[in-house]
């Protein structure tokens, strides 16, 4: 606006839109992540040049990919102003049901039947959530609140005190070593984080999903169905969930119902150090998987460091650490923008 | 959320919620009472209730922040940084009250460090309690390193195990606080800002409360709350580890909103809170005396909050269109 006023403006404003993309740069969350990716592992690189080798890399993106999957649908799921702190115990129920079709000392069925079955599974009861906070307007941290009790209660229950071990040989083979040399999860992991990005960039639903969240009332005017987008994000985030759980379950030794506690917010913890607005309608998928690589290298970082295991026990610290150094960054860039706002005004 | 109406069953007859709570807690009693024999001695009601106290004292200031529409995710973790810098306190000096007292200090720090990042920074407290709730269990159990401090001594266990005029102590110590907290609520200025606050925070600020201060002081004094569970839950079990009050964020909240305390703010008693942390107790003693399954009791506790809320949200409220 005071551009009209100096004769001269031109020649500023074409000065500050390179400062201010240059900041805006420096100002975004992917940067700093990236920065501080690059700067640990410079660090840590430095001091033990085996922590920049392949397989240590291939081992830290087979434990990001998980996280990396149910983040995807979590993110969206915050983009539309709602949250999910379920997945954890819809994890563990998931990987109970399938360990109880598929285990060669339980039903033992074909995985034909038993993947495509908790794919299902994992769909219909992100469906369910969603319906809940769709449908019955009930405000999805408490319903998702509910369930994370719920559903690990009833993990518990279907396990009755036993482990699941014995899945089919082939499924962990190819859990363990994948395709082609490269492990399953990764690939799998690719494939949603495609999958998301052109959902998010090049089709309409992306869209309306940020619109749903940056205003539910405009949306509403619009014609966007709330109900429908609602169901479809829950829906989604109940199918990667199931996903995650296919591809990361038969890593381990045996099945307990003791999986994935506290992994919805570890999730959580990702989306929002990955810059998506709690309030919904803001970030990028980017950022969120940025932060998923940030929040799962710390721990081999802590190892690498060669601190022992009194190292270890500090990496929930700095997980903490770094989601407040997030949003304190956040708050304050935000602020200077807006008195920066005030001031071209007066 | 301020579009939403409270319907004409709501607005006539403001205590629908904790009259339905109370009936489900008379009707668990009656068929607790039916199927176990005795379920109802007061003996073993009061021998019992041990468990219910910490979550009660932390019900008390989650119910005031949640009246804000705030929300604090990180009292577990509090409790668990208090108890271990009560342990280490004590193994280093010796000294029972040194250690008391760093215990509640450290309580009404870690609450002060939410408030001033919510109240200074205007974070969102969902956010802010979620990283402190990694952080204050991350440090607790980095410093003690897994670590557990026992053996305070008989006389300490006895503050948590004893009784007075036939009531434990923790138990007349929530009473009191209970009395105290609804009266500030129902009765002060400042109690009743906390429901301006919770309705329209902006028409709050406009008409000169001082939202901010107050937001403080209610994460601080939450924080406080924590420090007090984590003493009466180290001298109860005479063991002081990083993984004290894991998961009672949770149970906690379970407990307010089935309460009748709205998650979206405004609303809201002592009252409510009470009978709610009264149902899941008494839900609980029963599931594990009747079934003697702890599964069960978290399906039936995780089930009664949503049909709680789902029947809040139908019942008493009508959104507008």
């Amino acid at each position: 606006m005071s551009n009209l006023q100096m004769p001269t403006s031109e020649h500023r404003s074409i000065q500050a839109s390179h400062l201010s993309m240059l900041s805006r740069l420096i100002r975004q969350r992917e940067t700093g992540l990236l920065l501080l990716i690059v700067l640990t592992c410079a660090v840590v690189g430095i001091k033990d040049e085996h922590f920049l080798s392949f397989d240590v890399w291939r081992e830290i993106l087979v434990r990001c990919a998980p996280t990396a999957i149910v983040a995807c649908g979590v993110m969206l799921v915050v983009v539309t102003g709602e949250i999910d702190i379920s997945v954890g115990s819809l994890m563990a129920l998931l990987s109970a049901v399938m360990g109880r079709m598929i285990s060669e000392s339980e039903a033992d069925l074909s995985c034909w039947i038993g993947i495509p079955a908790t794919l299902g599974l994992g769909t219909l009861m992100g469906l369910f959530t969603g319906s809940l906070v769709a449908v019955g307007k009930a405000p999805s941290i408490i319903v998702t609140l509910g369930l994370l009790t719920a559903l690990r209660g009833l993990t518990t229950l279907m396990m009755g005190g036993k482990n699941i071990d014995r899945l089919p040989e082939g499924l962990t083979q190819l859990a363990k070593q994948g395709l082609f040399g490269v492990p399953i999860s990764i690939l799998a992991g690719i494939g949603v984080i495609g999958l998301t990005s052109v959902l998010i960039h090049h089709v309409p639903l992306g869209r309306r999903l940020y619109a749903l969240g940056s205003s539910a009332e405009s949306a509403k005017m619009v014609g966007l169905s709330e109900v429908r987008l609602k169901l479809f994000v829950f829906g989604y985030t109940g199918f990667l969930t199931a996903v995650a759980t296919i591809v990361d379950v038969p890593r381990l030794p045996k099945i307990e119902s003791g999986i994935g506690t506290e992994f919805e917010l570890l999730v959580v913890t990702c989306v929002v150090v990955g810059g998506i607005a709690i309030s919904g309608g803001q970030g990028r998928l980017i950022g969120v998987l940025l932060a998923v690589v940030l929040m799962t290298m710390i721990r081999p970082v802590l190892t690498f460091m060669d601190i022992g295991e009194a190292g270890e026990k500090w990496t929930r610290a700095i997980q903490g650490m770094f989601i407040l150094l997030a949003v304190v960054t956040d708050s304050l860039s935000s602020r200077r923008r807006r008195s920066s706002i005030r001031e071209d005004a007066a | 959320m301020s579009s939403t109406h409270e319907s004409r069953i709501g607005r006539s007859f403001p205590w629908w919620h904790e009259t339905v709570v109370g009936v489900l807690l008379v009707v668990v009693l009656l068929v607790a009472s039916r199927l176990v024999p005795d379920f109802l001695k007061l003996q073993s009601q009061l021998l019992l209730s041990r468990q219910l106290w910490e979550f009660a004292i932390l019900a008390l200031g989650m119910t005031l922040i949640i009246i804000t529409g705030g929300i604090d995710l990180s009292v577990g973790s509090t409790m668990g940084l208090s108890a271990v810098v009560f342990g280490g306190v004590h193994t280093a000096t010796g000294n029972l009250f040194a250690a008391s007292l760093a215990c509640l200090i450290t309580g009404l720090c870690c609450g002060a460090v939410n408030g001033a990042l919510v109240s200074r920074l205007r974070l969102h407290p969902l956010i802010v309690t979620l990283a402190t709730f990694a952080a204050y269990r991350g440090i607790a159990e980095g410093w003690s390193q897994g670590f557990s401090y026992s053996r305070f001594g008989d006389d300490f266990s006895n503050l948590a195990r004893g009784n007075w005029m036939g009531v434990p102590l923790p138990g007349t110590l929530f009473l009191l606080m209970a009395i105290g907290f609804g009266v500030f609520l129902s009765k002060t200025p400042n109690g009743r800002f906390l429901y301006a606050i919770g309705h329209n925070e902006r028409a709050a600020k406009f008409s000169g409360i001082a939202v901010e201060r107050i937001r403080f002081w209610l994460y601080t004094t939450t924080g406080l709350l924590a420090g007090v569970a984590a003493l009466i839950y180290v001298a109860r079990f005479d063991t002081a580890k990083a993984d004290v009050g894991k998961g009672f964020e949770l149970d906690v909240i379970t407990a307010v909103v089935l309460g009748g305390t709205s998650i979206y703010g405004g609303r809201g008693n002592i009252v409510g809170t009470t009978l709610g942390l009264l149902l899941i107790h008494e839900t609980r003693l029963f599931i594990s005396r009747y079934w003697g399954s702890d599964e069960l009791r978290s399906i039936v506790i995780g089930s009664l909050l949503i049909v709680a809320v789902l029947a809040y949200q139908l019942v008493l409220r009508k959104r507008e269109r």
